[in-house]
């Protein structure tokens, strides 16, 4: 198996699962984040953003490649020139991002995508996440033809994650008392912890299977109370949820997604990124660790951060901010 | 604190094991006393003394020996109580009965505290059997005799509510994390806010150690708090890998199809009327002596795995819960009612 990147967040999961199943594992990537991680994986050195960058790969040949870091379609251009004709898969990481109108709910992997970024030229830097992705998907597949497989994960979530999308709401419901808990309990929400995305796309290159997959959790979308509760139950403290309707928060400027992270609701413009159909991946193997598991994790690995680190969390609303809407929310609904 | 000399009456049962380990663990030094016919191996290094409480001279091996504290974990008739001070009560520093939240009449009132003695049931009569008076009236006399066999100043009355975990032979909160695994639609009694209330077995048993640590006497309610069943059911479906999904049907409804809380839905009660307070105790008074509750999330996941290591026929065989076929038989009712 050779892994494009690997030192990242998704790309350390997915080698070591590889390794622990007896692959052979290559690492082609700068050797500047993390070296030396995995002694028993080789080591190929290679700047994709280089002329010539992909050299270190020609005229090898593997079974599966994963190409974990890309939104930048040149790069696809150039590692299928450096490996067309000599890999049997190639596995793209994408994302439910690439989907066209991201207001529909329910989106399968037949649901269109955006109209694909230039390759190159002046607007090809300025072109949104999904149209590069969306060209990006369009790329493997001509290039790997069967062997070309996408992966579109919704939000990435576990330990190892730097957004704190996922991580502020263990993190806030360790803290206790009254939380901000957005719109209603059955607004849709998703996710995937990293390890059960990167054990089944390890799982797909032992099948061979190919095609294009959503891949987000859970099992059956419940909604963000799944969530909110759920993370409450591997807690024991005084937190409660108040319920503050989505009119409300929009009235407040508070945002779904930079505020309150991972809560979707019906007519948002994230709702495909939270409703995303998901038979086709379950159908080829991929499964889900309980919540719990997913939560402990996250908030060991996040301990173990720099407290700095602990303090300014990259997502969710800020505490003060957060006790004065819900304050005006008391005063608005006369209990306050 | 100097290490406590501790008989515990029972000890092999529920609550007992965990008891007895906890107590261990806080360099305390431990006797057991009961029949030696509920899991004998437990514990080689304990000492055991050999009784039987039905029996005639029952206490005998009893007789002559001073303890710090005795903890009465399963009287079932009074006189236990009465005959147990007889042998110990001059030779025991505190006497601790484990009572029940059963004691109470009606939970009517929101916020009940130790306090509200009016709500309590009436005394059974002090030679009642099982079969003469309510496990609640029953317990009130226990109660009772308790403070006038051994003294109010060396009588601590520890009330639990339901209490949970692995060990639970009763199934009713086991039912929940039991259903939720098993996947697809489940019926949720009442709605996502009613309050439920219910103390993990591993948490009650280290409180009531550490009461005794701090030679607490008099009487605690002893239950968790804040809880609804939201945290319930998603918690549980949080340590499994289920695909649940929850359909709440309102109690209306629920009373409609004679459904019985408690029993067919296990754990709730309609949150109105005569159990408008049932889960919703104030229990400040234990919280501020140091009762702690662990994760719910926890109490999930080790009742799953005492759950698990049951024979196929015991898991079976759950003793609270909807069977499967009603479930479904009233889901299909609901959606046709309600055209959802």
């Amino acid at each position: 198996m050779l892994v494009l990147g690997g030192t990242g967040y998704i790309g350390p999961h997915l080698v070591s699962h590889a390794l622990a199943r007896g692959h052979a594992v290559t690492l082609f990537n700068r050797g500047k984040t993390k070296p030396g991680l995995f002694p028993k994986a080789e080591q190929l050195i290679g700047d994709r953003n280089a002329a010539d960058g992909h050299a270190a790969l020609r005229g090898r040949a593997w079974d599966v490649v994963f190409d974990l870091p890309t939104t930048n379609p040149q790069w696809i251009v150039n590692a299928a020139d450096a490996l067309k004709g000599n890999v049997g898969q190639y596995v793209f990481v994408s994302s439910t991002g690439a989907y066209k109108d991201y207001t529909r709910s329910f989106p399968d992997e037949t649901h269109p995508v955006m109209d694909p970024a230039p390759i190159d030229g002046p607007t090809a830097a300025t072109a949104s996440y999904g149209a590069k992705k969306s060209r990006c998907e369009q790329l493997v597949m001509e290039a790997f033809g069967a062997g070309g497989t996408v992966v579109r994960p919704g939000l990435i979530v576990g330990p190892g994650d730097l957004t704190d999308r996922f991580t502020y709401w263990p993190v806030r419901i360790e803290r206790g008392g009254e939380i901000l808990a957005p719109g209603t309990p059955d607004d849709p929400a998703q996710w995937i912890d990293v390890r059960d995305l990167t054990e089944w796309m390890v799982r797909l290159g032992e099948s061979r299977t190919t095609g294009i997959f959503n891949a987000v959790g859970p099992r059956t979308i419940c909604g963000i109370g799944e969530l909110l509760y759920g993370i409450k139950s591997c807690f024991a403290n005084d937190a409660q949820f108040t319920w503050v309707p989505q009119p409300f928060l929009a009235e407040q400027k508070v945002r779904s997604w930079g505020d309150m992270p991972v809560w979707s609701y019906p007519g948002a413009s994230t709702v495909a990124f939270c409703t995303s159909v998901i038979e086709k991946a379950v159908a080829a193997g991929l499964t889900f660790r309980p919540l719990a598991t997913t939560v402990r994790d996250a908030m060991t690995w996040y301990h173990a951060r720099p407290a700095a680190e602990q303090e300014r969390l990259r997502a969710g609303i800020a505490p003060e901010r957060e006790r004065e809407v819900l304050a005006l929310w008391h005063t608005r609904r006369g209990d306050g | 604190m100097a290490p406590l000399r501790i008989l515990i009456l029972g000890g092999t049962g529920f609550i007992g094991p965990h008891q007895v380990e906890y107590a261990l663990s806080r360099g305390h030094t431990v006797t057991l006393f009961n029949r030696g016919k509920t899991n004998p191996g437990l514990f080689p290094n304990v000492e055991k003394l050999i009784g039987d409480r039905n029996a005639p001279d029952g206490y005998a091996a009893l007789k002559g020996r001073t303890w710090d504290v005795v903890i009465d974990n399963p009287v079932q008739v009074p006189r236990w109580v009465r005959e147990a001070g007889a042998v110990l009560a001059p030779n025991v520093g505190q006497y601790v009965f484990v009572s029940t939240l059963s004691t109470y009449k009606t939970r009517a009132k929101i916020g009940m505290t130790e306090m509200d003695t009016d709500m309590l049931n009436t005394p059974s009569a002090p030679d009642a059997t099982e079969q003469s008076a309510t496990y609640g009236e029953r317990k009130v006399r226990g109660e009772i005799d308790a403070r006038e066999t051994f003294g109010v100043n060396k009588t601590l009355v520890v009330r639990p509510g339901l209490i949970v975990g692995p060990g639970d032979l009763t199934d009713r909160f086991s039912y929940w994390p039991i259903r939720i695994e098993q996947g697809g639609e489940v019926l949720a009694p009442g709605t996502a806010d009613d309050p439920v209330a219910f103390i993990d077995q591993r948490d009650l048993s280290e409180f009531i150690v550490r009461l005794c640590e701090q030679r607490a006497m008099g009487t605690y309610n002893v239950v968790g708090q804040g809880t609804t069943m939201s945290d319930m059911l998603y918690g549980c479906k949080a340590v499994t890998t289920s695909d649940a999904c929850f359909t709440w049907v309102d109690a209306d409804f629920v009373a409609e199809k004679k459904l019985r809380p408690y029993a067919d839905l296990p754990v709730w009660m309609p949150p109105r009327g005569t159990s408008a307070g049932w889960a919703r105790m104030d229990v400040s008074k234990s919280v501020k002596a140091g009762l702690t509750c662990r994760p719910l999330a926890e109490t999930a996941r080790d009742t799953l795995t005492f759950y698990h290591a049951q024979t196929p026929e015991r898991q079976a065989a759950l003793k609270a819960g909807l069977a499967p076929d009603r479930e479904k038989q009233v889901l299909a009712e609901w959606h046709a009612k309600t055209g959802r």
